[in-house]
């Protein structure tokens, strides 16, 4: 049998049986290439053209770009981005870690509690957006019915500019702040039990032992965590399209719905919305490497 | 905030957890009291939502009361009739099914080259897949377009399916998972003679079931959820997935609110019933690769 072995795995091996594997990746990678790399690099391609119709492009060298460092519009756009993914991500952060520590401590009814914090992200953003707008309605809405119970007043959640932008954060929170929280359990699981037990032998405090303990101990988890909310929060499209539609008054429009615009609205502009793409995955990209260097340091002192 | 405040009165009772033993009870209330507090957030929006199904159109636009003051379920018998939410429900059954078998047959095959050859090229087609999912569609929305375009496939069912069928996560998943597969039993197989296909069909993939259950519960909810694709390929409404439907039917005036929220009660049904019986599975694969 080893000799039959051997035998197999030395030169003889028939050129059929060595294009084997690249017949099994072949699907998978036809795809890759026809829908993923090829519009990549086209995408990349086309933010230095103009066109209105996808057929004609005329070359316009780095006007888009251009365009869209002076564009008004835009740089609405590139505001509301940049508040939202902020505030996203802060928050998401601390409260789903703080949601992970209560969580991994219960002991009543654990498994409803982990099952309850996965429940949002299951849904489909679009009935999200749905489900909130009928919560958040300023005349026919619960909230605000329970907002007049308690003497106050009919704030408008989805009218005020400012208030959208709230409002479209606490939804984008709700989706996936349960979601964090359970691949944080997964990091705290794999604490070892013995550090926090000499830690309470040796009398630190519940706030000592998670700051000083827990918290280090769960950076590399966290990082992800910073990671996946980052590209998340700069993604957000779905739900919010079907809450706010972007308004009031462009006030919750961000890059992905402008690039959407820009491919299907009026006025149609592929090279624009391409450029826009361009910068969206350069902006992602560098926010994932800074996290990954910046969490790599830490790590290391 | 208030949840570190919580924290704060916890610390003061200087209880021991990891030993199990001496928890005080007001933590255990408090820490219970929070969850029971976020329970509601999350479940209450989705409760009330429900009930309004079953709420007239004039009740919806009055003061709103949690239980329907009437009980119909015109709604959804409306919805049924007037509007074509059987063949936006058939399409995303339909979208759905054919683009998860195409995922899982793809994807474990890609998987097991990965998993069991040594090949020219193998660690720099797997580094490359993995940079795949540092480009979300959203990227690439307008390029990608164009080439579906080009290739005919805007209103089509196959547009629907093929472009995301091959997930780079599904790829690394199953792969992981037959890592765990003892290379000796691929080998006794080959020496009993059988073919390289064979091998992968018979004896690899029952042994990576776990793995791709999980991909397939992934797949499923991916592909009944996905928006921004179906909606940039579905224009015509005849291949109108539901998601694509809700929202652009919510955008039209002359569509009712009370048939919208009936059709999306019905198109969480599904979801719901995964989330209740999976639940091993998707916190697995949560956890294990930060997938939603």
């Amino acid at each position: 049998m080893l000799i039959k072995k051997a035998s197999r795995r030395g030169s003889s091996v028939s050129w059929s049986r060595r294009l084997v594997p690249y017949l099994f990746v072949a699907p998978n990678f036809a795809i890759f290439l026809t829908f993923i790399i090829w519009p990549a690099i086209r995408g990349f391609w086309i933010s230095f053209f103009d066109s209105t119709d996808g057929v004609h492009f005329k070359y316009v060298g780095n006007a888009n770009f251009k365009e869209i460092l002076h564009d008004p519009t835009i740089s609405q756009v590139a505001r509301n981005t940049i508040t939202y993914v902020f505030f996203y991500v802060l928050l998401a952060i601390t409260i789903s870690i703080a949601l992970a520590l209560v969580v991994n401590e219960q002991k009543f009814a654990k498994g409803f509690f982990r099952a309850i914090l996965f429940m949002p992200v299951m849904l489909s953003p679009v009935v999200v957006g749905l489900i909130w707008s009928d919560i958040v309605d300023r005349k026919h809405g619960p909230l605000n019915a329970a907002i007049k119970m308690l003497g106050g007043g009919a704030p408008g959640w989805l009218v005020d500019t400012n208030l959208g932008m709230v409002t479209v954060v606490f939804v984008g929170l709700w989706v996936h702040v349960g979601f964090y929280s359970i691949i944080l359990l997964a990091g705290l699981q794999g604490i070892d039990r013995s550090v926090l037990e000499a830690a309470s032998i040796d009398g630190a405090s519940r706030m000592q032992t998670i700051r000083q303990i827990i918290l280090p101990l769960l950076k590399p988890t966290t990082l992800v965590i910073i990671i996946l909310a980052t590209i998340h929060g700069f993604q957000s499209f779905d739900f919010i399209y079907t809450l706010t539609g972007g308004g009031p008054l462009g006030a919750t429009t961000l890059i992905v719905q402008y690039i959407y615009e820009r491919a299907f609205g009026v006025p149609i502009r592929y090279g624009l919305g391409s450029a826009a793409g361009v910068i969206l995955f350069l902006v992602i990209f560098a926010f994932t490497a800074l996290n990954f260097i910046v969490g790599r340091r830490r790590n290391a002192v | 905030m208030k949840l570190l405040r919580i924290f704060d009165a916890n610390a003061k009772n200087n209880w021991t957890s990891t030993s199990g033993r001496r928890t005080p009870e007001t933590a255990e209330i408090l820490r219970t009291a929070l969850l029971i507090g976020m329970t509601f957030v999350v479940l209450a929006p989705v409760i009330w939502f429900t009930l309004s199904s079953f709420k007239g159109l004039a009740e919806l636009g009055g003061r709103p009361h949690f239980l329907p003051q009437s009980f119909s379920l015109d709604n959804y018998s409306e919805a049924l009739k007037s509007y074509n939410y059987k063949r936006y429900f058939f399409n995303s059954v339909f979208v759905t099914t054919v683009a998860t078998i195409l995922t899982l047959v793809i994807n474990s095959m890609a998987a097991y080259a990965f998993a069991k050859y040594n090949f020219r090229g193998r660690d720099g087609l797997f580094v490359l897949t993995l940079a795949m999912i540092m480009i979300p569609l959203q990227v690439i929305l307008i390029p990608i377009y164009l080439v579906v375009a080009q290739l005919g496939m805007v209103n089509t069912y196959w547009g629907l399916i093929i472009p995301a069928a091959a997930t780079p996560t599904g790829v690394f998943v199953i792969r992981q998972y037959m890592l765990t597969i003892p290379d000796e039993l691929i080998e006794s197989a080959r020496i009993d003679g059988a073919g390289e296909f064979r091998i992968y069909a018979r004896i690899v993939l029952p042994l990576a079931r776990p793995a791709l259950a999980v991909v397939a519960i992934f797949s499923i909810l991916w592909r009944w959820n996905d928006f921004i694709w179906p909606l940039l390929v579905a224009q015509d409404e005849k291949f109108y997935t539901l998601p694509v439907a809700l929202a652009q039917l919510n955008g039209r005036l002359a569509v009712p609110t009370n048939i919208i929220i009936a059709m999306s009660v019905m198109s969480i049904i599904p979801v719901l019933f995964m989330f209740v019986f999976m639940q091993r599975q998707i916190v697995q694969g949560i956890s294990q690769t930060g997938m939603k």
